[in-house]
């Protein structure tokens, strides 16, 4: 981590301690927007950290928003922080801009068709809290990028098992000129991709968090007259925990050097990692924290239930092995080692 | 907040890359292609190859050129490792004193020692066991009794050790001994000695593992005569000089890649029409293996720059042998249809070695306990 990186965090660490408290991410879950969180973020430029200038991006390395997307998940940051990154890099690649607004991105099945009118449906994390949604949509064979203003859509609101949004929008609207830009063709599996990366980061920061607070209960739960966290049967579970972690933070820096180029495979390598961190994981910090983790009392929760939702979208630890699987048998058997080699 | 699950990301230097080419040619030229490769170091020993690997200037890489030495950094180290290990190469012979006893000497030694095991190390002629555990040691190495006692010129040693990997056939074992009695603090009075095992005194007996092989033995010592010249480092630091060697033990390649063997003849069997099952199969050992390996680049770089990461390093031993248990466990239940018996055995003789794995070099449980400390728990 360098400098700035380090400045970042240590603001970030400041802010979310005092803005996303465990009664923000519930207010969230009931319904109401952390609107103050988000403007804090937004004011200080962390929700567009790594965003070109020339794009209304704060002009920093890609690096810095995903540091603070990971960091985010640490506290269970109930806001589009990874989307609208994830959106502000698509119309980026497009030369748009980006203003004080709130984006996401949508997935499914869109169409423009011959008259420039766009159809179609599919899922947008946060989607109600959006200006703008960003989507890329199949025009004949050719790729659309749609920034569209959520006014134009509509919106059916739906919940993932963590209580974040992800609604389900539907297009049927000619827009205005500039909301559909001719795009790379392989724009939807680059929006995918992305996707897949942020949520790998963010399920790498929830699950230190997840440690953290598994540790921390362990030293102040008393059972048979001591802290559980004396008993070896919970120390060699927080070990194991504690390895997931390490693996997770590690794969998850590969994922950071893999996203300027988009490597499919170093992506997909962190996503599937990661969950399967995350089920070994979440297992064991619910196991130590006992009955009380099983409560929407206590914290713990905000972390786990976005874990067990993250890993599940964008293509489950199974999806991305049989694409991980076919890159390292490409040359055969005996080339196995040398692609293992080849990943820096 | 907790100590030693920092794993910053590291790659290897272009100079150490460039080392890959050479031993990938060196390994096809030189293994027998009727022998079965295995990636677990303790699976094979043949003192041939061990000494080719010399002459072409792969053993005691990193050391200084004086000793006959290449002089060449750690990292340079790694890579030639991991090759050697993943061509499955049978590395029994050479591999404890080209990864312990030499860096020990080094550290500890006297100059005269240096000069006198080091270039031979080098050449492929001297071998080396290492004498830790005893019948009634194993985890609680504070416990050992084998014990010498101070007379003119030397020392006189009595006792045994326990699981000497290839003492039978190596020629001099690195030991760790009481030369005080055990004291309030449990940790001290204890020195290494180079053994002799060809001494007068010395009587190695073979042990059959699971796949009825005596890669392993007892070696008990009656009144063997050791020189003072012969003993490592300061009597009475035993402890802390074998310490200062976990983070090179328990971070390296042969922490992970023991089962590696069984992944490509798994990927050799499903080449030609794999089903998606088994393309996932390999996917998912592809990306642990990947990411263990960073965690143990990672590692290395730390020790390159003079760091003792401990921690760190029981946490990828921990992780990279469960990874090794779990390979042929997977692999077996992988649907291939007509299986080749090359395939068969490789995987056979990995779930033989297997139960290994967890117990080498520190135990699970003992890694564990090294983890949860770094966590502040114990």
């Amino acid at each position: 981590m360098n400098e700035q990186q380090q400045l970042i965090k240590d603001t970030l660490d400041r802010m979310l301690t005092d803005l996303c408290t465990p009664e923000v991410v519930d207010k969230t879950e009931a319904g109401t927007f952390a609107k103050d969180l988000w403007n804090a973020l937004a004011e200080t430029g962390l929700t567009v950290a790594g965003l070109p200038e020339g794009s209304g991006g704060a002009g920093g390395e890609l690096e810095d928003s995903l540091l603070v997307i990971r960091e985010s998940a640490r506290y269970a940051a109930p806001i589009p922080l990874a989307e609208h990154f994830v959106a502000g890099m698509m119309i980026a690649m497009q030369d748009g801009k980006v203003g004080h607004e709130i984006l996401t991105v949508a997935t499914g099945d869109f169409q423009v068709d011959a008259s420039g009118k766009v159809t179609g449906s599919g899922e947008a994390p946060f989607g109600r809290w959006a200006d703008r949604i960003v989507f890329v949509a199949d025009a004949s064979g050719t790729a659309k990028l749609c920034v569209m203003p959520t006014s134009d859509l509509s919106i059916e609101e739906a919940m993932s098992i963590a209580g974040e949004p992800r609604d389900i929008i539907t297009v049927d609207v000619t827009p205005d000129g500039n909301a559909v830009m001719t795009t790379d063709d392989d724009s939807g599996d680059k929006l995918k991709l992305m996707m897949v990366a942020v949520r790998a980061l963010q399920m790498s920061g929830a699950l230190e968090s997840a440690l953290e607070l598994s540790v921390q209960y362990a030293m102040e739960r008393n059972q048979f007259g001591k802290p559980i966290s004396k008993f070896q049967a919970i120390q060699q579970q927080l070990a194991n925990l504690a390895g997931e972690v390490a693996a997770s933070t590690m794969a998850g820096h590969a994922v950071t050097a893999a996203f300027r180029d988009l490597d499919a495979v170093d992506i997909a390598i962190g996503k599937t990692r990661i969950g399967e961190a995350v089920s070994l994981g979440t297992d064991i910090a619910h196991q130590v924290h006992g009955a009380m983790g099983y409560t929407l009392e206590h914290t713990l929760n905000h972390r786990t239930r976005r874990l067990w939702n993250w890993r599940d979208e964008y293509g489950t630890e199974r999806e991305w092995q049989v694409m991980i699987g076919q890159a390292f048998l490409k040359g055969g058997a005996d080339t196995v080692w040398q692609a293992i080699t080849e990943r820096r | 907040m907790f100590q030693g699950l920092t794993f910053e990301p590291f790659s290897l230097p272009e100079e150490a890359e460039a080392i890959r080419g050479e031993i990938r040619q060196f390994l096809a030229d030189t293994l027998d292609p009727n022998e079965l490769p295995n990636s677990d170091f303790n699976a094979g020993d043949n003192a041939a190859f061990s000494k080719k690997l010399g002459e072409a200037g792969f053993l005691g890489m990193t050391w200084p050129e004086e000793y006959g030495g290449g002089g060449k950094s750690f990292l340079e180290r790694y890579v030639v490792t991991e090759e050697i290990l993943a061509a499955g190469a049978p590395v029994g012979c050479h591999w404890i004193a080209d990864r312990q006893s030499g860096p020990l000497m080094l550290k500890f030694g006297t100059e005269e020692q240096r000069q006198h095991f080091l270039p031979k190390i080098i050449s492929g002629d001297y071998f080396f066991s290492i004498g830790m555990s005893e019948p009634d040691t194993g985890s609680d190495l504070a416990s050992i009794r084998t014990s010498a006692t101070k007379v003119d010129g030397g020392w006189l040693l009595n006792g045994s050790k326990i699981w000497t990997s290839y003492a039978h056939t190596n020629h001099f074992m690195v030991t760790l001994v009481r030369t005080e009695p055990p004291s309030e603090n449990r940790h001290a009075g204890m020195s290494q000695f180079v053994v002799d095992l060809h001494a007068e005194g010395v009587k190695v007996t073979g042990i059959r593992n699971l796949s009825n092989e005596e890669d392993f033995n007892q070696v008990f010592f009656d009144d063997v005569f050791i020189p003072d010249n012969m003993v490592v480092g300061e009597p009475g630091n035993g402890w802390e000089q074998v310490i200062s060697e976990l983070g090179y033990e328990r971070s390296g390649p042969e922490r992970f890649l023991s089962a590696f063997r069984v992944i490509v003849e798994y990927a050799r069997e499903i080449e030609g029409n794999p089903t998606d099952e088994q393309l996932a199969l390999l996917g998912r050992l592809a990306a642990h293996l990947v990411t263990l390996r960073r965690m143990s680049i990672s590692v290395a770089g730390m020790l390159e720059g003079g760091k003792l990461p401990i921690t760190e390093a029981a946490l990828i031993k921990d992780l990279g042998n469960t990874y090794e248990r779990m390979v042929p466990e997977l692999v077996r239940l992988a649907s291939i249809e007509k299986p080749s018996r090359r395939f068969i055995d490789t995987l056979n003789e990995c779930v033989l070695h297997a139960p290994s794995f967890t117990l080498r070099g520190g135990t699970r449980e003992i890694l564990k306990g090294v983890i949860a400390r770094g966590l502040g728990l114990r």
